[in-house]
């Protein structure tokens, strides 16, 4: 069908330069990576990463895009054996035990670089970090005039107050979201989030959407990250937009990579997994993908980045502690939601 | 079905006289069947057959079909509550610009894609819409409602639904024979009482199929509670069937909802066998009488139109006035764009012939088995005749996420890649999809086809391929341009199999829309969701115009 | 020669048997009357193949017919309604008499011309009357050449005049196609004006009367 479709749209719109180099495309070997939407996007950081990959190794790096990070993992699982893809790009520490579990992911290969800035220890031989950031609401200041400073005072706010986040089971916000709270209330999380089920306005399934609803003006804040104000001031320059700094701290992501063990370009895959602590790479991920890269490099944080908030106190869970919880508090935290 | 005078004909003919055209529906029938119990059988095999069933389910899961349950009896009461309302009026203001297409747009809403409309709906009532910037401006204060949650899903629901019900119940009105309307206003009676006396009666027999066919649709209702649900919070089966799938990769828990589904579903179908759903997919000729209302009664009705009327239409102008804006020449020159657009257009005519030619087949062999001049008085006929309305019925029973989950468990054994199974699991939904319709406009028509002309084409030899030409074509091209255009909708607009199978690679229209609107991306999500939008009302009212023509004949 | 041997029918679930006997002679026409619900049109249903008999045997030129589908049957039938494809124009509801797969588009004037339908032949048949709808189907009748015919009481309903047009019409088909013609008719003078003799169902039997 695809074959077909794309015959036919060369047939109605010309052979255009996209259509006839995804035609001689075909003869270099190809990297398939899965990942998040916006990752993927057109102003994500996939068309950068595409051309200064492709630069250096003489193939054709293809994203695939799903609407979550976890989804991306699901569509590994879905199709077995027959996944196109080489690389899953975007999965988080809280997800990697689960994904590991798959036993559908290789080892990296890749030393890890002395220049690595990420706020845990690594040691990891299959998964590979490529940037970080901190979880976040963030807020539209000319429209909340007082933002929360704290779970307690989000609670405090009453019901008419807004938020829009994502659901754990597909999201890796989502999910940071709940261990977060978890982190600050431990057993009492579940009444926590029963107490701000009101403010829900919805559960989307990944980051974009939530987003995209938040600045349609759906809801006052959005779960988002310390560093997402930098796009709104770099891209659009536009200040009004904040991150809600809350005084419990707020907890970190580090965000990850690991090669599909079915692929058939391993040496590829393993240039790719190199490539995303480089600096070219880590380059692009601050003005692109809006969080902290991995490594120090050369050139350092863009100008803008000086002005976001940097939480005085972080939190992250070990992965392995997240995996003997997660299941149990996504089930607590639907039980809280369906009141 | 009124069968023509005189007793029943129990025609000396023996089977293999109707065997041409029974045996091809009936193996359509059979093949459908088949393929649903395969795909049960793949999720079976992969979910590992030692559990027991139902094991994975929780208490939360019953909450989970309780909510369902309440939500769709909720969603069909209200839908029907609407339906009648407009149709009431609408039968007694027959005559008043744009009525016609107004009726027409209504009906639309059966084959609206429900993406499209959602959007169209919090574009209006959502926290920043329309109405609630109006609200702001007028009153200092925002809505007091949420478009995301239980209120949010039973106005779609009852805004497609209602609307859908209009043109049946519209229909049943209309065709009240005009002595008995001449009868009530010799006796001089109110509009209550006329419509307790001719007007309920006209539309009960239509109430129970329209309300099984409402329930069902609320039921398994996807695309709506995904976007509106506020998920998870208000789940129905078929939504946890693909969290269960996408989101925690759980296929023992995605087979026992399922079947949980299929149950309850399958059991809701059988009761119904006296299901029929749609009548009159459109309107029969306006009777022609005047018929004097009293003030009061003519002051509800117009207030019922028009506030019908705006309800339905202003969510499609929103969609058209954020669509105008968008970038078209940079949306349509996009590669990704280009792609669905081809795919959902080809994908959407195949399945609109496909859809065609098997509601034809099983509706040719339905006829055989219920005329009684044909097969319909032999022992067994009756019960063949509803095992095959059962298949034409299973999309209604059956997940599409499971059909789709079966088709992607079966592709990966099967040569031929993702992209080539991911077509046919499309098109087999999308069949399974317009069938109910289809064999609900093919088979009465055919069956009155049959009632009347069979006595003459037989004993004038009339049979096989020259019949069909001479007879049946004539009579039912309008019936079959209205259902080319109800499946090619349908299809255009679904977002169920391709929740799944969507990806870069492979996508549609609605799922391109989909994504859209996951990503921050409005104005181009606008402009497809206007594309959508014209595209389906193009086809649609302009088969609707033709189909018009076509009743009188028969 | 049709002939009508000790045929016996019932209705299914009904005791009551009707019995039928008789004989009729090409050129010949016979009337058959009856109260409602006698078994009149039960008999035509018998002959044109739409019940099957209990027993007996039904002949005609001594071949035995009753095993054959309607469409192979020696007869032409016309019911009361519903004789024409209103969708069709009279010219192709009367090309529906011809053997299959011939055209003869003079035959059809023709036939068309005889019943006083000549120049009507492009209308389509649900924009004719009654009468002119009941004409184009004797047309048919003329031209599929089967040895007898039946009416159904095809002509109740019709305004005189028409009627007593289209009855010479009948009785000429008989006479010049040497055609035998079986009418169910209530008329008294309908049959007296073209039937050669009347046949009455009285208690389930076929009676010859005088006319």
């Amino acid at each position: 069908m695809t074959k077909l479709s794309t015959l036919l749209s060369a047939a109605l719109f010309g052979a255009t330069a996209l259509t006839a180099s995804a035609v001689f495309a075909a003869d270099k070997p190809e990297l398939t990576v899965y990942t998040y939407d916006s990752f993927a996007a057109d102003w994500g950081p996939a068309p950068k990463v595409k051309e200064a990959f492709e630069k250096e190794c003489d193939c054709t790096l293809t994203f695939v895009a799903t609407d979550s990070a976890i989804g991306a993992l699901r569509k590994v699982q879905l199709e077995g054996a027959d996944t196109k893809a080489d690389v899953v790009l975007g999965l988080d520490t809280n997800i990697t035990e689960a994904a590991r579990a798959t036993g559908l992911f290789a080892e990296h290969g890749v030393e890890t670089p002395d220049n690595l800035s990420i706020p845990v220890e690594w040691t990891d031989k299959t998964f590979l970090p490529f940037d970080y950031a901190y979880f976040s609401f963030v807020y539209d200041s000319t429209k909340v005039k007082d933002a929360p400073g704290s779970f307690e005072e989000l609670k405090a706010k009453g019901d008419d107050f807004k938020i829009v986040i994502q659901d754990p089971r597909s999201s890796t916000p989502g999910l940071g979201l709940l261990l977060w709270v978890h982190s600050v209330y431990g057993d009492k999380a579940a009444d926590y989030w029963k107490s701000i089920q009101p403010n829900i306005v919805t559960v989307t399934k990944g980051w974009s959407e939530a987003y995209g609803l938040f600045l349609k003006g759906e809801a006052d804040m959005v779960l988002s990250y310390t560093t997402s104000p930098a796009y709104h001031l770099i891209a659009e320059e536009k200040d009004q937009y904040k991150a809600a700094a809350f005084e419990e701290g707020h907890y970190a992501q580090v965000e990850v990579s690991a090669i599909v063990k079915s692929t058939k370009n391993m040496d590829l895959a393993k240039q790719f997994m190199a490539f995303t602590l480089s600096d070219t790479f880590q380059d692009i991920i601050p003005t692109t993908n809006w969080t902290y890269p991995a490594t120090k490099t050369a050139a350092g944080l863009p100008k803008g980045f000086e002005t976001l908030h940097v939480p005085s106190k972080t939190l992250l869970l070990e992965g392995t502690a997240v995996e003997e919880k997660r299941k149990g508090l996504i089930d607590d935290w639907l039980a809280a939601l369906n009141q | 079905m009124a069968y023509s005078t005189g007793a029943p004909f129990l025609l000396h003919l023996t089977l293999s006289r109707f065997l041409p055209s029974a045996l091809p529906g009936l193996t359509c029938a059979a093949l459908l069947l088949a393929l649903v119990c395969t795909l049960l059988w793949q999720i079976a095999g992969l979910s590992g057959g030692e559990a027991t069933l139902f094991a994975s389910l929780g208490g939360r899961d019953w909450a989970l079909l309780r909510f369902t349950f309440f939500q769709a009896a909720l969603s069909t009461i209200l839908a029907l509550t609407v339906g009648l309302a407009l149709a009431w009026a609408l039968s007694h203001q027959r005559r008043f610009f744009g009525r016609s297409l107004l009726v027409a747009l209504f009906s639309s809403a059966l084959v609206m894609p429900t993406l499209v409309v959602v959007l169209g709906l919090i574009t209006v009532l959502g926290r920043r819409g329309w109405l609630a910037s109006g609200s702001e401006t007028l009153f200092g204060v925002g809505l007091p409602f949420s478009i995301y949650g239980l209120g949010g899903i039973l106005l779609a629901h009852a805004y497609l639904n209602g609307s859908f019900c209009v043109q049946t119940l519209l229909g049943r009105l209309e065709a009240i024979p005009a002595e008995r309307r001449k009868l009530v206003r010799s006796l001089g009676l109110s509009a209550w009482q006329r419509f307790r006396l001719i007007e309920w009666p006209a539309v009960r027999g239509s109430i129970a199929p329209l309300a099984t066919t409402i329930f069902l649709l609320c039921f398994t209702s996807f695309a709506i509670v995904l976007l509106l649900g506020g998920s998870p919070r208000y789940n129905t089966l078929e939504v946890a069937i693909f969290e269960a799938v996408k989101l925690d990769f759980d296929l023992a828990r995605a087979l026992d909802l399922a079947l949980l589904q299929l149950l309850v579903c399958a059991v809701l179908v059988t009761l119904s066998s006296r299901f029929r759903v749609v009548d009159t997919v459109v309107a029969t000729n306006p009777w022609r009488f005047a018929w004097p209302d009293s003030r009061a009664a003519r002051a509800l009705q117009w207030s019922l139109i028009t506030f019908g009327a705006a309800v339905f239409v202003t969510p499609l102008l929103a969609i058209v006035v954020d669509g105008i804006g968008a970038d078209f020449t940079r949306l349509v020159q996009e590669r990704s764009f280009q792609q669905a657009l081809i795919t959902s257009l080809l994908l959407a005519s195949l399945s609109a012939l496909l859809a065609t030619g098997v509601a034809l087949l099983l509706a040719a062999a339905r006829r055989d088995l219920v005329l009684p001049n044909r097969l319909g008085a032999r022992k067994g006929a009756s019960a063949v005749a509803s095992l095959l309305s059962f298949s034409a019925l299973l999309y209604l029973a059956f997940p599409a996420l499971v059909l789709s989950l079966g088709f992607f468990l079966l592709a990966r054994q099967l040569p031929g890649g993702l992209t080539l199974w991911a077509s046919v699991a499309l098109l087999v939904a999308n069949l399974l999809m317009a069938l109910p319709f289809a064999l609900a406009i093919f088979g009465p028509a055919l069956e009155k086809i049959g009632a009347r002309h069979d006595q003459l084409a037989f004993s004038l030899g009339l049979s096989g391929w020259q019949r069909w030409r001479l007879v049946e074509w004539p009579l039912l091209r309008h019936d079959v341009g209205m259902v080319l255009a109800l499946s090619f909708c349908l299809s255009l607009g679904d977002l169920g199999v391709i929740a799944l199978f969507g990806s870069q690679d492979f996508a549609t229209l609605p799922w391109y829309l989909y994504q859209k609107m996951g990503s921050y991306r409005t104005d181009d999500a606008a402009g497809v969701a206007l594309i959508m939008l014209v595209l389906t009302l193009t086809v649609y009212l302009w088969a609707a115009r033709f189909q018009r023509g076509g009743y009188a004949q028969r | 020669m049709l002939s009508v041997e000790n045929v016996r029918f019932a209705h299914e679930g009904s005791e009551e048997e009707y019995h039928f006997h008789l004989t009729a002679k090409p050129g010949e026409v016979i009337a058959l009357m009856g109260a409602s619900g006698s078994g009149k049109s039960t008999l035509l249903d018998l002959l044109s193949g739409f019940l099957m008999p209990l027993s007996g045997q039904m002949l005609w030129e001594g071949k035995a017919f009753q095993n054959k589908p309607p469409e192979q049957r020696p007869c032409t039938i016309l019911f009361q309604r519903d004789n024409v494809f209103g969708h069709l124009s009279a010219n192709a509801n009367v090309a529906l008499g011809l053997p299959k797969g011939k055209h003869d588009p003079d035959r059809i004037e023709k036939a068309l011309e005889q019943v006083g339908m000549a120049g009507k032949g492009e209308q389509k048949a649900q924009t004719l009357s009654g009468g002119q709808q009941q004409r184009v189907a004797l047309a048919r009748s003329l031209v599929r050449e089967q040895p007898f015919l039946l009416l159904d009481e095809p002509f109740t309903g019709l305004d005189d005049d028409t009627r007593h047009r289209m009855l010479p019409l009948v009785k000429a088909m008989a006479e010049d196609h040497r055609r035998c013609v079986l009418m169910v008719t209530h008329d008294r003078q309908d049959a007296q004006m073209i039937a050669d003799r009347l046949m009455v169902m009285d208690n389930h039997r076929l009676v010859e009367h005088s006319l």
